[in-house]
Order: structure tokens, then sequence, then C-alpha cells
């Protein structure tokens, strides 16, 4: 098994992890707090356009990156105000908001950039390699270890502190929230925003981490994969992140088999496979909270 | 006050909407009113259909555009493009050109070589032309061919050359060249054939690994297949895989090795690592079937564009490529040309 012991299966895997992780928690921050959110992949659109606009315009990847998950954090934002203080459908709505982002971030692109695409001059965000953990460290993009920091925050935050516990419970139970004193829409806005925010920074990281550019629907579907492994892994961050992982390595396996003799075709197949097989009960049985996508009236 | 708010916010999702999906850009006014010096405008109206790859996948999208912003400049002919979104669209886009009476209507791609057999029958006042598929028997159809094997062959030989020399900086010592393509489908994969007997003929031990990215629009999924075929050994990557094609080459620029461009002169995405661009002119081409058209010497059937009658070519090698590898390769063009080298579209059977 040659394939298995080549470093590279295993950094592609962890490259791959990343923009599928940072949504995965992301969307798992909006639906703890009760607010069903499909709308990662347009929101990762916004951050991987503007990270590499800003990038080009402040000469920073840094400045890039932070703007780039501010605008996706103000998609959210806006998501949320629908989602929430008008109670709309959030299925419909998260949709509205994918079909949104393509088409701007395709008009803005056109108009801004022209059609030779963002300029090659772009700077990206390092890559950082660490010494003695072998090639598969040697070059993987400082987003990386920010995700895998990630990782460990959220879970910290949701489940060992005062806020994380309050936003799980107006996605539990908004109304027993409510009646012992929460502002059960405040919270709510924190979760899609904080969401939003780290799905933009997936994006950021498929611009300007890995690469330095941004082309039309350059995400390619990764903001669905990365609902899948939210649900695959329960709601958790860490559950979220391994899922990512899986998928990920999915990928790189797909790329690593071909040419061996098995179509191209039948290997892309392999993630999509697997997420039937994770939810078709694989991994028992993945309960969602109990009010996500409720919307709620306080009772004021 | 909720349910008019809720409107409120549907109606402003829609008008975003309406402004991001309806990308139709009406260049008749721009061009023909910006250029000076532009020739003047003839009731001739030209409507170009894009496949889902759209105009910025850096390829023949874009080049057929390039190639009817000339015309509109030089011939004075009224432009109008339509960007499809999804393989739905195509039949609704042709048809709206060919119904509002255009005189040409080009569907570029592949792709849309149904939607062209089902529409064109429709409105025989309308010519049409597809790229890269080969359709005959309907009398207002014209399809452009590309013989894309042989820059393909190129290229390869090129590839070949270089890896069996040594002291080029950025070579290693395996004797490994990559191809990544974007799906494998016959425009694509007749390149990839072209490049294959290529480094056969000039480095028969070499070892050419072929992937897929399986989609024209993920970079990132482009640079990672671009990484396993490097870390495998490849020292030249040549990429086929139109807009997932810009991570290739973004990938091989940072590992420090070279890339191949493909369709346009690709030099301009990292100008030290892609050595050469296997061309494909379908901007000369669209151009030369609008003036065809416009001087009523619109031919139905294929036409082919090979490296004879400059349809298709390579580019400038950068000054890292010898200048004898560059006289050999030219040689060899010339041999393709003269018929004494032919080149199949076939892939090997591996």
């Amino acid at each position: 098994m040659s394939v298995l012991t080549n470093p590279q299966l295993w950094a592609s895997t962890l490259a791959m992890t990343v923009p599928l992780a940072l949504p995965a928690i992301g969307g798992t921050f909006s639906e703890r707090a009760g607010v069903v959110n499909i709308a990662m992949e347009g929101i990762m659109l916004i951050g991987a356009f503007f990270g590499v606009a800003f990038s080009y315009w402040t000469g920073s990847p840094w400045l890039g990156l932070v703007l780039g998950v501010l605008m996706g954090g103000l998609l959210a934002a806006i998501f949320a105000w629908a989602a929430i203080r008008l109670a709309a459908d959030q299925v419909v709505l998260g949709m509205a908001v994918n079909i949104f982002a393509s088409g701007l971030t395709a008009f803005l692109l056109n108009t801004l950039f022209g059609y030779g695409g963002t300029p090659p001059e772009t700077p990206s965000l390092p890559f950082v390699s660490l010494p003695g953990l072998g090639p598969v460290f040697a070059h993987q993009s400082v987003l990386l270890y920010v995700m895998l920091a990630i990782v460990v925050i959220s879970h910290w935050f949701l489940f060992h502190t005062r806020l994380g516990l309050r936003i799980r419970a107006v996605g539990e139970n908004p109304l027993a929230a409510d009646t012992a004193g929460l502002n059960v829409w405040r919270l709510r806005y924190i979760g899609v925003i904080v969401g939003g925010m780290l799905s933009a920074l997936g994006g950021v990281y498929l611009s300007i981490g890995i690469l330095n550019s941004f082309d039309v629907d350059m995400t390619n579907g990764r903001g669905f994969i990365a609902l899948a492994a939210m649900i695959f892994g329960k709601w958790t961050p860490v559950g979220s992140f391994l899922a990512s992982l899986l998928f990920g390595f999915a990928t790189a396996l797909g790329v690593a088999l071909q040419g061996q003799g098995v179509s191209p075709d039948l290997l892309s197949m392999i993630p999509y496979v697997l997420t039937i097989l994770a939810l078709a009960g694989l991994v028992g049985r993945s309960t969602p909270p109990a009010a996500d996508g409720i919307p709620y009236t306080p009772i004021r | 006050m909720r349910h008019r708010a809720t409107v409120a916010a549907a109606a402003i999702l829609l008008l975003g909407l309406v402004a991001g999906c309806g990308r139709a850009v009406n260049q008749a006014q721009n061009a023909t009113g910006n250029a000076a010096g532009a020739a003047p405008k003839v009731n001739f109206k030209v409507g170009l259909v894009t496949d889902s790859g759209g105009l910025n996948d850096h390829g023949f999208n874009h080049l057929s555009d390039v190639g009817l912003k000339k015309a509109e400049a030089e011939l004075g002919v009224q432009g109008s493009v339509v960007e499809s979104k999804s393989e739905s669209d195509y039949v609704p886009n042709l048809q709206r050109f060919a119904q509002q009476g255009y005189n040409l209507v080009i569907a570029v791609g592949f792709l849309m070589d149904e939607a062209v057999k089902q529409v064109a029958p429709q409105y025989p006042n309308t010519k049409f032309l597809i790229i890269d598929d080969p359709i005959t028997g309907i009398n207002n159809v014209t399809s452009a061919m590309f013989k894309t094997e042989q820059c393909g062959y190129l290229v390869g030989a090129m590839a070949g050359l270089m890896e069996k020399r040594t002291g080029i900086p950025g070579m290693n010592a395996q004797n490994v060249l990559g191809v990544v393509g974007g799906q494998k489908i016959p425009p694509v994969d007749s390149y990839i054939a072209g490049f294959i007997q290529g480094v056969k003929k000039t480095d028969p031990d070499g070892k050419v690994i072929v992937k897929y990215v399986n989609s024209f629009t993920d970079q990132a999924g482009g640079s990672q297949v671009a990484q396993t075929e490097i870390a495998g050994g490849a020292d030249i990557v040549f990429q086929v895989a139109g807009g997932s094609g810009i991570g290739v080459i973004n990938a091989a620029k940072s590992a420090g090795v070279y890339a191949i461009g493909v369709d346009a002169d690709q030099n301009y995405v990292a100008p030290n690592t892609v050595i050469v661009s296997a061309l494909k002119g379908v901007d000369t081409a669209t151009y030369d079937v609008i003036r065809d058209t416009l001087n009523n010497q619109f031919k139905s059937g294929v036409q082919y564009f090979d490296l004879a009658n400059n349809g298709v070519g390579i580019s400038k090698p950068i000054g890292v490529v010898p200048s004898d590898i560059v006289n050999q390769v030219n040689d060899l063009a010339n041999q393709i040309k003269s018929g004494a080298i032919t080149v199949s579209d076939q892939m090997p059977q591996s």
C-alpha cells in the first residue's frame, strides 16, 4: 500500500480538510443557536472574493483575511436579520444567500478585475513548515494551524463557557431560555454571525490561503459538504472536524488513486458515497438541536 | 409589520438575484462606441453563448469573446454575449439570439452539441457556429475543430527534451512529467494524447502522470492534484483544466517547478513558471467565421484548424528553455505540417 504511506496523501488530506472544517464548525455555531444555516457555500464565496480583493488593494494578505472574514460576517448578519427578526424560512433564505453570493462575486470579479481574473501579483498568506514533523507539515498554510486552534477553542466555548451554554439553550428551548431572562434574539445573532465569520475564513483559505486568486464558484460545493460534515459530526466542533478530516482524506485518496486503472469519475464519488453512508446511520443517530430552524417570537 | 418587512427582504434578495444572474453583457455599444477608428457599423448581429465555464475561464470561452471583440472593432458587426450558468441554460440562450433575428450565433464548446442540434433546424435564417464539436448534416451549422493533439505533441516534445537535459535550474533528477486535466472529455484528452506522444518521441523512458480535477472551476482542487504529481517527482506540469488550471500553475510556482499553459498564452499568470503554452486559436476561428458569414461565404460542416493553417500552435518559450530545444521543437512542428509525423487524438491504451 505505497499509496497510504505516501506523505503527500496525508499532506493533501490536511489541506483539503481546512475548507470543510471551518464552515462545518461555522454551521455548528449557527444551528446550535437554533438557526438552520445552509448558506455556508455563499458566505465562503464572499470571504474568498473579498479576501483576495482586499489583499490586492491593501498589499497585505492579513488585512485581506480580516476584511474577508468581516464581509462574511456582514452577509451572515443580513441572513440572521431575515431569519431571526423577520422569521423567514431559513432553508429558502440560505439558498437565496448562496445564489446571491455566487452572482455578486462573479459580477464584482468581472467588473473590478475583468475577465483576466484577479492579478497574479496578489500577495497570499504564508505557508508554515513545522520542523521535525516531516513532509506532511512541510508546506501547509498558516490557516491549517489556525483551524486546529479554532476546533479546540470552539469546543471549549460552546461546552465550557456560560455564553456557550446560553447559545445552546436558545437552540434547544428558546421559550425556557427566554423565561429565564436570556435575550434569545441576541444570542441567535451571535451564533449566526460567528458561524458566518468561520465560514468566510474557510473561503479566505481557498483564495489567499493556498492560492492567490479568485474564480467564479471556486468553492465548488464545499459549503454543502461542510453541511454534511456538521451533521455527521453531530453538531459539535470536534465531530465536525473529524468528519471533515474523513472527507478530506476521501478527496485526497481519490486523487492519489487516479491513474491506477480506476476511472477518475468513479473516484471523485468517494466523498459523496461516504456522506450517504455516514448519514444513513453508520454513525448512529444524529439529533439536531431541538429548536433548530424554528423562528422564535419573544414573550414580551 | 413583520409581513411587510419580509416582503421587503424578499424584494431585496430578488433584486440581487437579477443583478447577479442576468449577466448578459451587451457589448455592442461599448465596443463600437469606444474603439477609436472603429469600422463603420454594419447591420449584422452576432450572439455568443458561453458554456458553463463562463468568460473568465482563462481559456476558450474567453478566447471566443476576444475573437468577437476583434470582429466588432474591425468589421463593425454588433456583438452580444450571454454566459450560461448551467447546462439547462444552453437551449434558451441559443433560442433567445435566434428569435431576435441574429445573423450568427456562436455556441462555445463541446458541451453544447445537443442544444445546437435541437435549436439550429428551427431557425434556418440564422447561422450557427459551434466550437470543439463536429456537427454535420445541418445546413446552417458550421463546426470549428482544433487539432490540439498537435500543439499538445509539441509541448510534450519540449518537456521531454527538458527532462533529458541536465543543469536546468528547478529540474530534479527524476524523469517524470505531470498532466492535470479538467474532466475526461475529448477536447481535454486530445491535448493529453498529443502530449504523451510528444514525450514518447523525445524522451521514451519518461513517465507521464495523468490526473483529473473533475471540475473546470476548482482552483484549490487543481492545486492539490498538481501537488500530488509534483510530490511524485513531476517537475513540469501541463494543465488542461480551464479555471482549475490556475491552481495548477500556482502549485508549480510555489513548489519551484515548471508549468505549461493551455488554450491561451498563460505566461502572465506566473512569468517564471509557465515555460510555454499550447495555443488553441479559438479567437482566430471565431473571427474568421464571422468574417466569412458576413461576406456570404458561410460553409456548413466541419472546418479543421491545425498547425498548418495556424489554428493551433505554441507560444514563445521563456528563456529557461535552451534555444536548441526550441529549434528541435520547431523542426517537429514542420514535420507535422508536412505530414511526415501524424499525431493521434486518442489516448494511448495503458
